[in-house]
């Protein structure tokens, strides 16, 4: 039998890995994903209460919630389409200049510099096998 | 009293639970923090035995503190199936380096959360998921990514912020989650078996699932008519008082019936430990509750007729929430675009308005502009 206790416990690590995310990484992109990962446990908090309680109000809260984050992904776009045009990076630490006076800059973390890519050179289609001097050769004269 | 199996030396129940909480949240955090990007490589196979392992715990965890799965529900194993599915694949979207591979990840996630919202009984909701989330939001991630496709090494993807001190931050907030939703369940520990006395005398050893109450069939079926009919009272045209008044007194002579009977089964109940309050407890309070929105509704006759529908309209809620899992109307579609449109036109009209805005302000944001010269 599952109850609504199942579906919370889901919500908060659903909601539980977006934090991680989003505290963690470094591209725009990825901590906006986890972001909307966060609603989406939100969202489903709402949905097993609505089941729990009998009526849909929980239901249109969660239709709501979906269309704030459909917005708020236009807007986020709209942002990072004007950040990388300025900076030409999807980094969120590239824009530690806008922090206030006190707060000191997060430290990079320790590890070897990133070494660039070795650059991919085109390859021949490699040719098919030699032919054997066979029966062939004296045709070739 | 108790299960005379139980081991002698057996851990009390909520510090094993604990226990549990405590090494699924530091196995996961474990694995998480390994699988995370960082320059000096990750250790793949070991993060993830670790997150897996910690996935393992976390659905020990809910099977002992929440309630053990019927083996022939089917919609039991698709919940697990669903969940699993979404936390794995939300494991998949945190420490993915490639962020397009993370924007598919993330669409599994959404197509996993919509499963288990059509078992929540919200199919529209799923279905709106589905288009909004898989159809647009990753697409436009998509789109951006492409625009603005990095060359060379990225630190962005290839480094991480304090992984420590988040994840970290991320699994205590969990691990606390979750121990409040276990101190807050409803009822005692489940799987230990307990000797219910029922009316007429008659003992029966029970294993008690989550959120069943200990109501008979019968009291459920009889609660689930009162409340459809106080829904139709709620919502129902009566030309004069008197009608709708009568009304409601048939039905509270009914509920009256029903309360009495849950009432005189639970009211004296052996107790077999101390910190353990007996089967039913839960049941008793509800029924307590629903007995004072009754009353709550004889008082509102007297007042204007909103303040007695509304008063309905709580009691309704208490009734169903006796019931233990209440029951969602059908036509799920048609009920939905009738509550938006009598009862949240507001939050109707707001989500509209701010769709526009946000319109704008993306063509205005984005849209590049004619350089002064």
């Amino acid at each position: 039998m599952i109850g609504v206790w199942h579906y919370l416990a889901v919500a908060a690590v659903l909601f539980g890995l977006g934090l991680v995310g989003f505290l963690t990484r470094r591209n725009l992109i990825t901590m906006f994903l986890c972001a909307e990962l966060m609603l989406q446990g939100v969202v489903l908090n709402l949905v097993a209460f609505s089941k729990f309680h009998g009526n849909l109000s929980g239901q249109v809260f969660g239709l709501v919630v979906i269309t704030v984050a459909a917005c708020e992904a236009g807007m986020a776009m709209a942002l990072f389409v004007l950040l990388y045009r300025r900076a030409k990076t999807l980094d969120a630490s590239d824009w530690q200049g806008v922090r206030e006076d006190q707060i000191p800059a997060a430290p990079e973390e320790a590890g070897p510099p990133m070494a660039e890519p070795a650059p991919a050179y085109p390859t021949l289609t490699p040719a098919g096998a030699r032919p054997s001097a066979g029966e062939e050769a004296p045709a070739r004269v | 009293m108790h299960d005379v199996t139980m081991p002698l030396f057996a851990e009390p129940p909520t510090t094993s639970s604990a226990s549990q909480v405590v090494l699924a949240c530091a196995m996961g955090a474990a694995g998480i923090f390994l699988l995370l990007p960082r320059p000096s490589g990750r250790k793949v196979a070991l993060g993830t035995f670790l997150a897996l392992a910690g996935l393992g715990v976390m659905a020990t965890f809910m099977l002992d503190a929440f309630g053990k799965p019927e083996k022939d529900d089917v919609g039991t194993w698709l919940f697990y199936l669903f969940a699993t599915g979404a936390v794995g694949f939300a494991g998949v979207l945190v420490a993915q380096r490639n962020p397009a591979r993370g924007a598919i990840a993330f669409a599994f996630v959404v197509l996993n959360v919509c499963g288990l919202f059509v078992l929540l009984a919200a199919p529209f909701l799923a279905a709106a998921s589905v288009v909004v989330y898989a159809g647009a939001i990753i697409v436009t991630f998509l789109f951006v990514l492409m625009l603005s496709h990095a060359r060379g090494h990225s630190p962005e993807n290839d480094r991480t912020r304090e992984p420590l001190l988040g994840t970290l931050a991320a699994f205590a907030f969990i691990g606390l989650v979750l121990f409040g939703l276990y101190e807050s369940r409803p009822e005692y520990p489940f799987d230990v078996s307990v000797k219910v006395i029922d009316g007429v005398g008659h003992e029966a050893t029970a294993i008690s699932p989550v959120p069943t109450l200990p109501l008979t069939p019968h009291d459920k079926l009889a609660l689930e008519q009162i409340a459809r009919k106080l829904a139709d009272v709620a919502d129902g045209d009566y030309t004069t008082a008197k009608q709708f008044v009568d009304a409601t007194e048939s039905i509270r002579v009914e509920l009256g019936g029903v309360l009495g009977g849950i009432d005189g089964r639970y009211r004296y109940l052996p107790r077999d430990r101390s910190d353990i309050p007996p089967p039913g407890t839960w049941a008793l309070d509800r029924a307590r509750d629903v007995e004072r929105k009754s009353k709550a509704v004889e008082n509102a006759l007297t007042r204007s007729p909103n303040d007695a529908r509304q008063a309905v309209r709580q009691l309704r809620e208490a009734v169903l929430l006796l019931r233990g899992s209440s029951e969602l109307p059908a036509r799920n579609v048609a009920n939905l675009g009738y509550l938006l449109y009598s009862e949240h036109l507001l939050a109707v009209e707001l989500a509209g308005t701010l769709l526009l805005v946000a319109t704008i302000g993306a063509v205005a944001i984005a849209g590049r502009k004619a350089v002064p010269a």
